[in-house]
């Protein structure tokens, strides 16, 4: 299936925003290992995702053309 | 009340005397008056908040002034709190603004959110967000956070009840703050003078229909704001569940605000009087890990400047030195510093961090 990545802050310096096709991962529980071995730099930080514009706060089942939002804190002012 | 002074706004459709009224009768507690709080607290100034507080214990530098709008050359040196104080009572003398010139501690927040009815976040760390949401949250003080990175902003409100009666906190996105160096800051990264502009005004925005009651303020969403496309994308935030917040005064004053990094086994955080001490051994070198262009230069014969922008380059290198002393402009990168330092050398030599950094010690820099 595919999904859309879009990434923020820091996290987009690495990520860049992009179709990704994933095979035999199917919520994101399994996306979250799948994302930080396909970007190493991923796993040293925190991170949030959101799917289709819902932060993730549970497993949520991924659908065929699912956007998915990757996003660290800012602290900047 | 002068009905003129807020005309403007008066005869807008859908906001009214009413709405006026409550923007005058309320206290809104503005946390830093740097790049964010400057422009938030002009708008909220202008529109005429009743009462506004200002707490920073910063002192106006040259390199502030290209985002922190309120203050001019003349100002460098003064005390941050100070001058906006004195600047916002020209722009409206008929509203009451205190200044607090210390630093937002964990002792004194709870006493001061008391006596606002809203808090707007403009601050510039994790320890200060971490403790700021916390004690907004005990108290349920309706909280307007706003933050910015590179060319990016985030902008949410905290703590106000949505459609289904639950109300989020920064906790429900990140529960626990990233350890030392994990996301820059303005000083590492850089940021256009502009976009704090733009939050901080937003933010106001987002206080203004608050307390007025009009429109969708981000109540349980979070906006992330791109500067360069102007793109905005916002989020829906539910509860996370995962995390606890103080429930008690006890319970709050218990959190250690300070320990966003690693164990202290790793490396020791100490004041300038312990550093002179330091330097006094031979076995001793002292590292400004500031970048180059930053002021005020240090003596380099005396501080080793290493920037972290080429520190993973001295990594590979050795130190021969016992006790390696990390100093930035406000102890944050130096500890980052540490951390890396730690992780090549463990317990082999002793490294320490310059808490509170030049900033701190500006009077012996």
């Amino acid at each position: 299936m595919k999904i859309d990545i879009m990434a923020f802050g820091k996290i987009s310096e690495f990520i860049q925003n992009q179709e990704m096709d994933i095979v035999n991962i199917n919520n994101t529980d399994e996306l979250k290992p799948y994302l930080e071995q396909s970007f190493p730099q991923l796993a040293g930080i925190k991170y949030k995702l959101a799917l289709n514009k819902d932060v993730v706060q549970t497993n949520l089942k991924l659908s065929n053309k699912d956007s998915i939002a990757i996003m660290p804190p800012f602290s900047g002012g | 009340m002068n009905k003129e002074r807020y005309h403007r706004q008066i005869i807008l459709n859908g906001f009214g005397a009413a709405a006026q009224q409550r923007l005058s009768d309320a206290h809104v507690l503005v946390i830093g008056a740097g790049g964010l709080g400057c422009p938030a607290l002009q708008y909220l100034v202008g529109a005429g908040v009743g009462q506004i507080g200002i707490i920073d214990d910063d002192s106006i530098s040259l390199s502030n002034l290209h985002r922190q709008i309120l203050y001019n050359t003349e100002d460098i040196g003064k005390l941050k709190v100070v001058v906006a104080a004195e600047r916002l009572q020209l722009l409206n003398p008929e509203i009451n603004i205190v200044a607090y010139p210390e630093r937002l501690t964990k002792n004194i927040i709870l006493s001061l959110i008391k006596a606002y009815d809203f808090i707007l976040d403009g601050t510039d760390n994790f320890e200060s967000r971490y403790l700021v949401n916390d004690a907004s949250g005990l108290l349920k003080k309706p909280l307007v956070f706003a933050a910015v990175s590179g060319f990016e902003g985030q902008l949410a409100v905290f703590n106000v009840a949505g459609e289904e009666n639950e109300a989020t906190n920064y906790r429900d996105l990140f529960a626990v703050p990233p350890s030392a160096g994990e996301i820059p800051n303005c000083e590492a990264n850089g940021v256009l003078g502009v976009l704090p502009g733009i939050i901080g005004s937003m933010a106001a925005a987002e206080m203004i229909k608050l307390i007025a009651g009009i429109g969708d303020p981000l109540i349980n969403k979070l906006l992330h704001y791109n500067l360069l496309s102007h793109e905005q994308y916002v989020l829906n935030i539910s509860p996370a569940y995962n995390y606890l917040l103080p429930k008690t005064e006890q319970e709050f004053l218990a959190m250690d605000y300070d320990n966003n990094h690693a164990s202290s086994e790793s490396y020791c955080e100490i004041d300038v009087q312990k550093m002179q001490v330091l330097q006094q051994d031979p076995a001793t070198i002292l590292i400004d890990v500031r970048e180059e262009h930053e002021y005020p230069m240090l003596d380099k014969g005396v501080y080793k400047q290493i920037p972290m922008s080429a520190f993973q380059a001295f990594l590979r290198t050795t130190v021969n030195e016992q006790n390696i002393v990390l100093i930035c402009q406000h102890g944050i990168r130096s500890v980052a510093a540490a951390e890396l330092l730690h992780g090549k050398y463990g317990g082999t030599k002793n490294i320490y961090s310059l808490k509170g950094g030049i900033a701190k010690w500006a009077g012996y820099f």
